[in-house]
């Protein structure tokens, strides 16, 4: 994966995955929002394992969520380590939460705020945006009229 | 042997030099650190049995100094809460017995950031990102000013309504209390016009937020008491500790961004002890971020929850307050020494050999380390 890339474009930092976490790489490329699920328990796993935290249970997999979340907390990173992000400073650093479950956390930049409207619990939605060439990352946008 | 109290004291603190960039390599950190605890215990390499390290390898330093054999070895991951963590497996292996006398290091040297060495221009292509870190590097996460420091001040901000001129307030009590300390590294007088004007690392984190960077080694040797009297120093005992992990060791996926390790670690301290928070005469709380100190003083039970900043600002935590805080400084003005600062700073008030900066008749002091998903806790008093 990644693989395809233009020598000349700047990319951020790249995602290596394992047999574990490719299947959220090839979602977001499908623009589908993957998250690891339990299959004795239903509980969501992310960040990846091989074991359901809430019932120990190893069978695990891939299930599509909606990709409907909120705002949990966010800041405007303006020393960030690698050239890509460098040239983007301040970009809007955030950790939302899926609603499906309670505490289901992903790290990810928010696009189309309003700086002076951010709040904790602002409604949000996954937007697929090709940040560089033929990279998709999965980003997150205020919900309209939130 | 046994220790029969399981009582445990500090019997000699050090500190290699400091600056940065430092010429020397690490060994030489740690003979300095470790070479200067000895001697302000009164202590030689055979006197000591026990290596606990964040930083290099407690076995290695034994070879290297000559403290062998070690009935007690401990060398940290680096992926814990910073001095706490050697200091507590020091303190644990005193008090069980594993050993009779055990030095705590915490060696550590500037890294990240504008320090890092340029990398030849992308000759190598994108930066890949293997393990946990493909789910945040790809979105610019990486520098601890946004996943840690950011990330939690934002959120105590818009929880609590706690504003810039508190952390002002924060970073001029610091100040203040540097200037009366001949090690601090910044000592001029800082105002909260100057808090205001520093740059943005992370907003809402601005540099005089965060710790200084530079390269040093601490040393602090724990042993029992009957071992720790007759020393040049006064002991100082250790009261209660605590240890507390609440979850994988990524800041930016904990569960609450203002109430976490130190919580759960604050509890189980005062669990451990009769002493309560009001019997405590100084507090040294970890200030790798400013907004971690506020976190401990509300855990610790200081002040009430969201309460810190408001208790920073009515001048509590000044030098002749209620709590005077970080007395030496803190990490922003004497050094990211990752929290051996503190319990130094600490013993050094409790044996009243603090100077200028001393908290008349200072009994108890409790020193923290860490945040989010980690963090430790030692409640010490003066022997």
């Amino acid at each position: 994966m990644f693989d395809d890339l233009d020598p000349e474009a700047l990319y951020p930092p790249l995602p290596e995955p394992s047999e574990l976490t490719r299947f959220f790489w090839e979602g977001v490329a499908d623009r589908r929002l993957l998250i690891l699920r339990c299959e004795a328990c239903g509980f969501y796993v992310h960040w990846p394992r091989h074991v359901c935290p809430r019932c120990l249970s190893t069978s695990l997999g891939p299930a599509e969520v909606s990709g409907q979340a909120t705002l949990v907390t966010w800041t405007f990173p303006s020393q960030p380590f690698d050239p890509y992000y460098q040239a983007r400073v301040p970009y809007a650093l955030a950790v939302v939460e899926l609603v499906e479950q309670p505490g289901l956390r992903m790290v990810t930049d928010l696009v189309d705020y309003d700086k002076g409207a951010l709040r904790i619990g602002l409604p949000l939605r996954a937007t697929f945006r090709e940040v560089a060439p033929r990279v998709v990352l999965p980003l997150f946008a205020p919900l309209p009229g939130a | 042997m046994t220790n029969r109290s399981n009582r445990v004291a500090v019997a000699g603190v050090g500190f290699s030099e400091v600056g940065r960039r430092l010429p020397h390599p690490d060994d030489e950190l740690v003979r300095q650190a470790i070479t200067a605890a000895m001697a302000d215990g009164g202590m030689a390499p055979a006197d000591i049995d026990g290596i606990a390290t964040m930083g290099g390898n407690a076995m290695a330093m034994g070879q290297l100094l000559g403290i062998v054999p070690l009935d007690y070895f401990y060398s940290s991951t680096l992926l814990g809460p910073a001095f706490v963590e050697p200091a507590i497996m020091a303190i644990s292996a005193v008090a069980s017995g594993l050993c009779h006398t055990c030095v705590a290091v915490r060696l550590i040297r500037q890294f990240g950031g504008a320090n890092r060495p340029p990398e030849p221009e992308r000759a190598r292509g994108p930066m890949r990102v293997a393990g946990d870190n493909q789910f945040s590097a790809p979105f610019g996460a990486g520098a601890a000013g946004a996943t840690i420091g950011g990330f939690q001040m934002q959120r105590h901000m818009h929880q609590y309504g706690t504003t810039y001129e508190q952390f002002a307030a924060n970073a001029v009590t610091a100040r203040s209390h540097a200037a009366l300390h001949p090690e601090a590294i910044f000592r001029d007088p800082l105002t909260v016009d100057d808090y205001l004007a520093s740059r943005f690392v992370s907003e809402p984190l601005r540099l005089l937020d965060c710790d200084y960077p530079v390269d040093s080694a601490a040393a602090v040797i724990f042993t029992t008491p009957e071992r720790a009297a007759d020393r040049p120093h006064k002991p100082v005992l250790v009261e209660a500790y605590a240890l507390s992990a609440i979850r994988d060791f990524d800041m930016s996926l904990i569960e609450d961004f203002t109430w976490n390790a130190p919580a759960h670690c604050a509890e189980a301290l005062w669990s451990r002890t009769d002493l309560s928070p009001s019997d405590v005469d100084t507090a040294q709380l970890y200030d790798g971020f400013s907004v971690i100190t506020f976190q401990w003083l509300e855990a610790l039970g200081f002040c009430g929850r969201g309460e810190a900043g408001p208790f920073i600002a009515e001048g509590n935590t000044r030098l002749g307050g209620r709590l005077p805080l970080n007395t030496d400084g803190g990490a922003c003005n004497f050094g990211r020494r990752h929290g051996a600062n503190f319990c130094i700073e600490a013993v050094r008030q409790l044996r009243g050999e603090a100077g200028a900066r001393q908290v008349p008749g200072a009994e108890v002091a409790v020193w923290t380390n860490a945040v989010g998903c980690f963090a430790g806790a030692v409640l010490l008093t003066a022997g």
